[in-house]
């Protein structure tokens, strides 16, 4: 089942069970995507660069208080509310991988996709961030340097999957299950995270997207998100 | 304006897919004198646009996890984790992914310096021609007994060296100390194993194939001696075996990121866990039929559940659950230790294990299969107290800042002044550093060579090996080579240079075999030592322990609270031993329990911040008869309401621009006690809470309404 | 001798009003031509210099709060405004909505009243109109002022380009961009037609470079008959046309709402809501605007009279009470239909932290216009009107405040609710547009004749009072 082409239809489970919330992920992928730091003050005002979050909601009371984690990023809906409302086609979907795209360049700010994601997925570069000399030797080659004024968010990687596309038809061979890991994946220690070809019936992701345990955020919004989430919390079943 | 670094300012990969491409092959020519040069002069085989993988070690922490660094156009790129290393498995922390930003940080130490006066932060640049001659009259001209080394637990390699060199000069063999050691009660682990199991080696816990678990302040999925390896076991135990999901009990005062994630949290009161454990023992001893637990048959359950504020049903049912589980575990943490019955409580677990039968079995406790050193604390305030009598002319001091590390109760600070020489290999100008004379930087962990001898998070005999993945950026010197080249003269060292050393240090590796690659001479080993990124066996080997005595109960160590005191917790986050504080990333990745981000915060229950009369974001100062010091308010829901909790790492006065001058350090508050191996007991600080009346707003990256509870 | 001239104007209008004689109103109390033109041309011409010491002072501000400040957030980035994620939308669209809001006076007042041949529009017609225009220049900068990189705004225009990339038209920014530009164009030629025949009266008894401006103007008008017809025709089809054209640029300001998925604003009613709330903002700013002209400019008494504030006070209630409608409709619907989310959000408005602006909206908006405009003593009094109209958009505001921010700042994910406090930077911008606004309209003024003359003295030959026996009995001819 696996394709040759550079296509593929890319998805992500996350298994809240084994997430331990420990921030892995959100390090990692700043760390790739060349996503900078903003700082006590604009961080404690909502504007940090995160492209993935864990999100923290307390549950019960004491003592029987315990939080849920939940890692959120860009959904990649496969009907995204981002995409119609952008005047340029800063956002768009793209036809091989199907994932919603962020073309930086073409970006001129309005915040509207922010708005309308009903995820809050969408990080904005409210100035431009400076990573100071030689910070900036680690930043990926790969991943553009956003400047300030433009929107910005998870791309699953995109980088990694073409590379790991051309890598393998280099090798004129089939991209592998597992070949392609995004940052976040790739770092977590509890492997809550997998990511794989959605189309491939055969793939570990999509195996484990077949969970019983499955479930999408805002599934009512019908926005065909390509995460799924495994519940986790004392759910014994397999 | 930024530096801006457009895509189009790197050329863009080629299609090319070979070597460059593979992990692992990154060792390039098996010579020592390896360079990676950056983009102007790269070698031959460095392709513009492909990456180069390097396997190396890494040292943020002593756990030593294997990491893949990608490096491009001679720059370290990402941090990865190394697949095949049997710590990690490809996988890393937030603390390793960052590894970069500590390499390529402005604020580093740039070349050798020489402090006008300490204290003074006017520094004089030297160069390493005029440094050596220092270090070698330093090591040659004092008493032996004058010369002290203070290490990190991270690398072993020099601690190896140096206590090579110090035994050759009749020196104290070197300290090795790091607040993460401390917190997690290491020294204590070590002594309780070698009492019951009369071994010096750290235990292994299988969590990744226990069914009921129960943890007493083991705080594994954030610093506890291995915590990306138990993370991993943690996914395992919730989903790694079909049809089955293990269950996980936590017990203590303050919920950690581990107690979050455990399916019960039992606030119990802090320095009653000794107890709980006894009651524990004699509750499963009866369950299970056993003679033999005596020490506890005077034991009131009913009376300890009361004074550690748990129900005496509660009890029942945990010990029930434990005593018929197919694969109970119980696991001792720092948290436990840190009181003055630590080391007892600490014993009583593993004993614990041993009455429910896991030990050496699937799902149960085993024993690395090499031996550890630490040095435990009171071993640190002999050599204050030696300081401060002037008995220490020189003091060499690497991987570690003890004037923020320690608790200054201990007076470290203080004991400085009566050295005449202090020597700092700081890659950072961090708080001891700028108390020393001379600051000879080492290079950070990925320009260095090294190895870690892993002993807490393999299944089997483990080394990493660190290797240089990018050529030093400044002009550092490796500190191994420094004191070869200033003892080489005097012929007491038998070692060229730091990649000699490693090399014979090898030699032993490659005669005994046993590993998952054999060479038939040092350089092939060396070879592939590099390529791996380190050596194990292929086949698990952990100790099944044996000799279990049973020891004696712990002694009751609850402390009554007067009115407006409470119990005082101190945890390690994201920042390690608060080297990490100067990372803009790690401060900029939120913590997981409070979602705070780049300073520090207190963490009160509501109940109790009504009664005090703070909210969110009001200063309150937190007083000791060690110290005190300030912090914002978080209302913690998850801490019991006579306790407080406030992170460490932060407080820094130096290292870096991140770092200073942002939040406060616990370890002020301390009060210098000893548990019965010789740990700081810093679980048995007592603190009042005053109210300062101002605010400072936390930088938070939840949302300050509706996460407790009205969520939909 | 002027000023006494006015003075007994002034009090025999006050007079007719207590006697209630049919002369109160401004088409029962004709004034010969040539002397309501010269009150007209007098009232445009009389300043002082504390009047353009004012007007400089406008400008100095203009050029400081709004271009200063805007080029400083263009150097240094949209951050300087405190919109934060998810609230990405701040108090410059507030401002934005506002504006285009205020815009819908000068169609309704001017094109529907004519349309429907409402008398007592034909003093004001031209000040509504102005308030049009210029309320659209100021609400159009905001579309540009929001955008993070201002630099390539015109990406968002659909113009043929070598890489063949057009706007997206699926989004309502797109739309609205095109349906403000209409609009704008429209709403000036829709101000520039009836001003033809007073300009050309203004040049025949202006000197100097007045003279010559008006007659550049005026486009040479000798008011013949066929002059006179091609104008009514004219003003007859963009009188029709400006009314849909009206009703779809705040339908469309809506559907930047509207057509999301956001919690609160994808909601079916909120085209007709805008537009409603629109026209009440619009028609209670002319209604403000008139007070103030009434009371600076000269001969303005005359013309503007406590009828007109009756009349459209009216108008305001009519409109203040539809409003409440829709939006009392969309709590309902959402109590019923029982999304809890939105329901939630609705909570959330009326008794979370920024409930202060909840009810300021409701007050304003609901409260004070129930309470005082069914009064007709109330309604023929200006300042009172004054006073009503201006916290009408004082609520009209806070009614956008908490469509936009407030509503953004509570969605799905309660992780990062939060609020949003406009910053110094957007606070200055904002103050900078009511400067833009006043300075224009201070400026122009004086530059062309506020009282559309030749309105008013058709209406004036249309109404007549005719005895009937002993009384006086008011009479209108129809026209056209």
């Amino acid at each position: 089942m696996a394709n040759t082409e550079n296509t593929g239809k890319w998805g992500m489970v996350i298994d809240t069970d084994r997430c331990t919330g420990c921030m892995a992920c959100v390090t990692a992928c700043a760390m790739e995507n060349n996503i900078p730091w903003t700082g006590e003050e604009e961080a404690g005002y909502g504007r940090g660069m995160h492209w993935i979050r864990v999100q923290r909601l307390w549950h019960g009371e004491y003592p029987e208080v315990k939080p849920e984690f939940t890692p959120t990023m860009c959904q990649q809906c496969g009907h995204a509310p981002c995409e119609p409302v952008c005047p340029v086609f800063a956002t768009v979907h793209s036809e091989a991988e199907q994932i919603n795209l962020q073309v930086y360049n073409r970006c001129v700010g309005t915040r509207y996709c922010g708005n309308n994601c009903p995820y809050t997925a969408r990080t904005f570069n409210f100035f431009d961030h400076e990573f100071p000399t030689p910070m900036d030797f680690y930043l990926n080659p790969d991943v553009t340097v956003r400047r300030r004024g433009v929107m910005e968010k998870c791309t699953f990687c995109v980088q990694r999957i073409h590379k790991g596309q051309e890598k393998a038809r280099a090798e004129g061979r089939p991209v592998k299950d597992g070949e392609i890991v995004p940052a976040c994946a790739q770092a977590c220690p509890a492997d809550a995270i997998v990511f794989g070809d959605m189309s491939d019936s055969e793939s570990q992701v999509s195996h484990i997207a077949r969970s019983e345990r499955r479930y999408q955020l805002l599934p009512e919004l019908g926005t065909e998100p390509r995460v799924t989430y495994l519940k986790g919390g004392g759910y014994y079943g397999g | 304006m930024s530096q801006k670094i457009s895509r189009r300012d790197f050329l863009k990969i080629t299609g090319v897919s070979s070597a460059a491409l593979a992990a692992l092959t990154g060792c390039g020519p098996a010579s020592r004198f390896v360079v990676r040069k950056p983009y102007p002069d790269m070698p031959e085989y460095n392709q513009t646009g492909a990456s180069t993988y390097f396997a190396t070690g890494c040292r943020e922490c002593p756990a030593g996890c294997g990491l893949i660094v990608r490096t491009q156009e001679g720059r370290a790129i990402k941090v990865e984790g190394n697949p095949d290393f049997p710590v990690n498995y490809g996988k890393v922390c937030s603390r390793g992914l960052t590894a970069v930003q500590g390499l390529y940080n402005p604020d580093r130490v740039q070349g050798p310096l020489k402090q006008a006066s300490r204290g003074s932060s006017s520094f004089e640049k030297i160069d390493w021609e005029t440094a050596i001659p220092i270090i070698t009259s330093a090591l040659l001209k004092n008493e032996p007994s004058g010369v002290a080394f203070l290490m990190g637990l991270a690398p072993d390699h020099l601690y190896d060296l140096v206590a090579e060199i110090t035994q050759t000069l009749g020196s104290p063999p070197p300290l090795r100390y790091s607040a993460l050691g401390m917190f997690e009660g290491r020294t204590t682990l070590l002594q309780a194993v070698n009492n019951i199991f009369h071994k010096d080696s750290l235990p292994f816990f299988d969590l990744a194939n226990a069914d009921y678990v129960l943890s007493f302040g083991a705080n594994f999925l954030e610093t506890w001696l291995s915590p990306v390896r138990y993370s991993r076991a943690y996914g395992s135990l919730r989903q790694g075996i079909p049809g089955r999901r293990g269950y996980l009990v936590s017990f203590e005062p303050r919920q950690s990121l581990t107690s979050a994630n455990a399916d019960e949290w039992i606030p119990i009161k802090p320095g009653s866990e000794g107890l709980v454990i006894a009651a524990l023992t004699k509750l499963v001893a009866e369950i299970k039929g056993i003679e033999g637990a005596s020490d506890h048959s005077e034991l009131d359950v009913a009376q300890v559940a009361n004074t550690a504020d748990i129900s005496l049903k509660k009890l029942q049912e945990i010990a029930h659950a434990f005593a018929s589980a197919d694969h109970p575990l119980a696991i001792p943490g720092g948290q436990l230790a840190s009181h003055a019955n630590g080391l007892a409580a600490t014993q009583a677990i593993l004993a614990l294990n041993g009455m429910v039968e896991n030990l050496g079995k699937k799902g149960g406790l085993f024993l690395i299969p090499s031996t550890s050193v630490a040095s435990n604390f009171s071993e640190i305030q002999a050599l204050v107290s030696r300081m401060s009598r002037g008995e220490i002319k020189a003091l060499f001091i690497h991987g570690v800042n003890p004037v923020f590390d320690l608790p200054s109760a201990l007076g470290f600070q203080e004991a400085l002044k009566n050295v005449s020489l202090v020597i700092s290999f700081a890659s950072f100008p961090d708080e001891t550093a700028l108390q020393s004379d001379y600051i000879l930087p080492d290079h950070t962990p990925l320009e260095s060579w090294g190895y870690q001898h892993v002993l807490a998070g393999a299944d089997r005999p483990t080394y990493s090996a660190s290797q240089p993945v990018v050529v030093p950026l400044y002009d550092t010197h490796a500190t191994a080579d420094v004191l070869l080249t200033a003892l080489k003269e005097s012929g007491k060292v038998p070692y060229q240079d730091e990649v000699d050393f490693l090399q014979q240090k090898l030699l032993p590796l490659l005669q005994r075999g046993g590993g998952f690659y054999t060479a038939p001479e040092i350089l092939t080993f060396w070879s592939k030592w590099l390529q791996y990124g380190g050596w194990w066996t292929p086949t698990e080997g952990l100790e099944k322990p044996n000799g279990s005595s049973t020891p004696p109960a712990p002694a009751a160590n609850v402390a009554e609270l007067q009115e407006g005191q409470f119990f005082f917790v101190t945890y390690p986050t994201l920042f390690g031993d608060g080297s990490g504080a100067n990372r803009p990333w790690l401060q900029e990745t939120p913590d997981p329990m409070t979602t705070v981000m780049w300073n520090s915060w207190v963490e009160i229950h509501p109940d109790t911040a009504r009664k005090l009369g703070v909210k969110d974001d009001d200063v309150v100062k937190i007083s000791s008869p060690a110290g005190e010091i300030e912090a914002s308010v978080y209302l913690y829901p998850a801490i019991r309401p006579d306790t407080v909790a406030i992170p460490f790492g932060q407080g820094h006065t130096a290292l870096g621009r991140w770092a200073e001058g942002r939040g406060c350090n616990p370890l002020q508050v301390l009060n210098v006690q000893f548990n019965e191996a010789g740990d700081l007991a810093f679980g048995d600080t007592i603190v009042s809470v005053t109210p300062t009346g101002r605010s400072r707003k936390l930088a938070r990256f939840e949302s300050r309404e509706g996460v407790y509870g009205s969520q939909h | 001798m002027a000023a006494d001239a006015q003075s007994l104007t002034d009090m025999q209008i006050a007079r007719y009003e207590e006697e209630e004689d049919p002369r109160q109103h401004l088409m029962f109390d004709p004034r010969p031509r040539e002397e309501m033109n010269r009150m007209v041309l007098e009232a445009m011409q009389t300043t002082t210099p504390r009047y353009w010491i004012t007007v400089g002072i406008l400008g100095l501000l203009v050029a400081l709060l709004l271009f200063g400040a805007w080029g400083n957030m263009i150097l240094n980035g949209i951050g300087l405004a405190g919109v934060r994620p998810p609230i990405y939308w701040g108090i410059f669209i507030v401002t934005f909505v506002f504006w285009i809001g205020i815009s819908h006076a000068g169609t309704f007042v001017s094109a529907i009243l004519r349309v429907f041949k409402a008398e007592f529009r034909r003093p004001f017609t031209r000040a509504a109109e102005l308030m049009t225009t210029f309320g659209l220049a100021a609400g159009a900068l905001y579309p540009l002022i929001h955008l993070g990189r201002v630099w390539v705004f015109y990406w968002m225009m659909p113009y043929p380009n070598a890489r063949w990339l057009w706007p997206n038209f699926r989004s309502a920014l797109v739309w609205d961009f095109l349906a403000i530009t209409t609009y704008l164009l429209s709403s000036t030629i829709y101000l520039y037609l009836p001003l033809i025949p007073d300009l050309a009266m203004a040049r025949d008894r202006t000197e100097g470079w007045r003279h010559y401006f008006y007659m550049v103007l005026s486009l040479g008008w000798r008011g013949t008959e066929a002059e006179w017809l091609r104008l009514r025709k004219a003003i007859g089809i963009f009188a029709f046309a400006i009314i849909p054209v009206m009703f779809s640029v705040h339908t469309i300001v809506s559907w930047d709402f509207a057509a999301t998925q956001v919690a609160g604003w994808s909601s079916t009613i909120f085209g007709p809501y805008f537009i409603v709330g629109a026209i009440l903002s619009g028609v209670s700013a002319v209604i403000t605007i008139l007070f103030v002209l009434r009371s600076t400019m000269k001969n303005m008494k005359y013309f503007i009279r406590p009828e007109h504030f009756n009349a459209l006070g009216k108008l305001v209630l009519v409109f203040s009470m539809s409003w409440a409608y829709f939006f009392f409709n969309e709590y309902l619907l959402h109590w019923y239909g029982g999304y809890k989310v939105v329901r939630d959000l609705l909570m959330h408005h009326a008794t979370g932290p920024a409930a202060w602006i909840w009810y300021t909206m409701l007050i304003c908006n609901v409260a004070i216009p129930w309470l005082t405009l069914w009064n007709k003593k109330i309604r023929s009094n200006p300042t009172a009107m004054f006073v009503i109209t201006l916290l009408i958009n004082v609520g009209m505001f806070a009614e956008r405040y908490t469509i936009i921010p407030l509503t953004l700042g509570y969605q799905r994910f309660p992780f990062n609710w939060g609020q949003y406090t406009p910053r110094l930077t957007e606070i200055s911008i904002v103050l900078g547009t009511f400067c833009l606004f006043i300075f224009l309209y201070m400026v122009v003024s004086r530059l062309i004749p506020l009282v559309p003359v030749w309105e008013v003295q058709e209406g004036q030959h249309a109404h007549t009072l005719r005895k009937v026996g002993k009384s006086e009995v008011p009479s209108v001819t129809e026209l056209d």
